[in-house]
């Protein structure tokens, strides 16, 4: 006779409360230690001021020789200077990007623009209408830019300069284009002060060999990569650090080629000091000094 | 007529599976976050950092000034208000630099007495809020260097070295991530 099949039971579950009590003990420890904000130091050489004795002995020599550059910035523009000589000036218009803590949003405004509210009694306006804390603003900006500006004199207030940017996502730019020519894919913006992206400016194409400002990045757009690329204002920054790469490159055989001395205006935010001093070390000047605009 | 109880436990079986799948998750992404080393320099409260593609790390602990919108403090001790070092004159803050001296004094005796070389540039990470004007960070730094003598005209014992090797706390862009 035949044997009578049994139904196969239900598989008992696995005893997971052991496992659960490793977790519950694991992640209050692994919570300890850490970090959801990572912080690095920029190492610095000091002022040259306090390098010297407190005395009025004459400063020696400077060498002819050598490159002497030196990386300025005002509330203007960014300027280079070498062996007593500089650079044409890279003109810029500051905007505070803002972080609201009511919407967790990105909303950018001109330091006058903020100026004007505060004035009025009110802090700078969140894209859900609500505005921030006047007396707190400053906390809530998230980077300080600078929007490079074209400009045919002096006098003139300039038009900003855009550019093809990669993007991370919320129309933050990352790293900024150049071509073959290593020129950035760039063209004055439309409308008053330029502030409009120029409808002429288009997104590159998959298949476009681009670089960045970064060695070894020339590559062809990647079909995933050319859609998340942003027209963007060019940043004063960039313009910089191309110069800066190509000095480091041209006067690599001069003694203090690795020297930079990064001058600023008594009122400068240190933000920008910062930026600045990323972007020379990222062009090989891993020594940067510091000094105050018209001595001091 | 009494109510009939409903037995919850036998009908309902407690199942702690889906608990383990949420519990893997926040395992796995502590674990990618996990910072073995510690960190050597924590952030000062009331001040926002400037984001750096520096990605140096702290070899050790070291002097921490912090400059904020309010007050210069050295090692968490309010000093003076940032107010006034705007305001000051002179490149050399006295009661930043009695402070500095104070300390650096100490280092030197407990380098001393470790039979280690006193003579090293004293080491100090200054923390400065990114929206500070450059005279007070500029005032700051200079004020480190001149840690080796008590007063800003130059009187007084005189240490082996200041305050010389400096750096400043920054963010890491992108929280460190590539």
């Amino acid at each position: 006779m035949a044997k009578e099949l049994k139904p196969p039971k239900d598989p008992d579950e696995p005893d997971l409360l052991p496992a659960m009590g490793l977790f519950t003990i694991l992640i209050p420890m692994l919570l300890s230690m850490t970090a959801f904000q990572k912080l690095a130091i920029v190492e610095i050489t000091l002022p040259e001021r306090s390098m010297m004795n407190m005395t009025n002995d004459a400063p020696p020599e400077p060498d002819q020789q050598a490159l002497n550059l030196s990386l300025a910035i005002t509330s203007d523009y960014l300027v280079i200077g070498a062996r007593g000589g500089f650079q044409p000036n890279v003109y810029f218009k500051e905007m505070w990007t803002f972080r609201c803590k009511s919407d967790s949003k990105l909303i950018t405004y001109s330091p006058e623009e903020v100026k004007a509210a505060v004035d009025a009694g009110h802090g700078p306006k969140c894209q859900d209408g609500k505005e921030m804390d006047k007396e707190k603003y400053l906390y809530e900006i998230e980077s300080i830019e600078l929007w490079a500006l074209e400009k045919t004199s002096e006098e003139d207030p300039g038009r900003v300069i855009w550019a093809v940017y990669s993007s991370q996502g919320e129309n933050v730019p990352d790293s900024a284009f150049v071509d073959g020519n290593n020129s950035f894919i760039a063209m004055t913006g439309e409308g008053p002060g330029g502030l409009k992206a120029p409808a002429a400016l288009k997104k590159p194409n998959p298949g476009t060999p681009l670089a960045t400002l970064t060695p070894n990045s020339a590559r062809k757009l990647k079909p995933e990569d050319a859609q998340r690329n942003i027209i963007y204002p060019l940043s004063a920054y960039d313009l910089i650090a191309k110069d800066l790469i190509a000095i480091h490159t041209q006067f690599i055989d001069l003694e203090d080629v690795d020297n930079i001395i990064v001058v600023a205006n008594d009122d400068t935010q240190f933000d920008k000091i910062i930026s600045l001093m990323d972007r020379a070390k990222s062009a090989g000047f891993a020594k940067v000094n510091l000094a105050k605009l018209g001595g001091g | 007529m009494a109510r009939k109880m409903r037995q919850y436990a036998k009908d309902v079986p407690f199942s702690l599976t889906s608990m383990m799948d949420m519990m893997t998750i926040i395992l796995v992404f502590m674990i990618k976050n996990i910072d073995a080393e510690g960190q050597l320099v924590t952030q000062a409260e009331n001040l926002v950092l400037p984001v750096s593609t520096s990605k140096i790390q702290p070899k050790e602990v070291s002097l921490t000034v912090i400059v904020d919108a309010g007050h210069v403090l050295v090692d968490n001790q309010k000093v003076i208000t940032t107010e006034e070092v705007l305001a000051s004159k002179d490149l050399c803050i006295p009661a930043v630099l009695s402070t500095l001296y104070e300390r650096r004094k100490v280092e030197e005796e407990h380098a001393l007495a470790a039979g280690l070389p006193a003579d090293e540039a004293g080491q100090v990470v200054i923390q400065i809020d990114k929206n500070i004007p450059y005279d007070a960070m500029y005032k700051v730094m200079a004020t480190c260097g001149f840690a080796n003598v008590p007063n800003c005209d130059g009187s007084g014992t005189s240490l082996r070295q200041g305050y010389t090797n400096l750096s400043f706390a920054v963010m890491m862009k992108n929280g460190g991530e590539e």
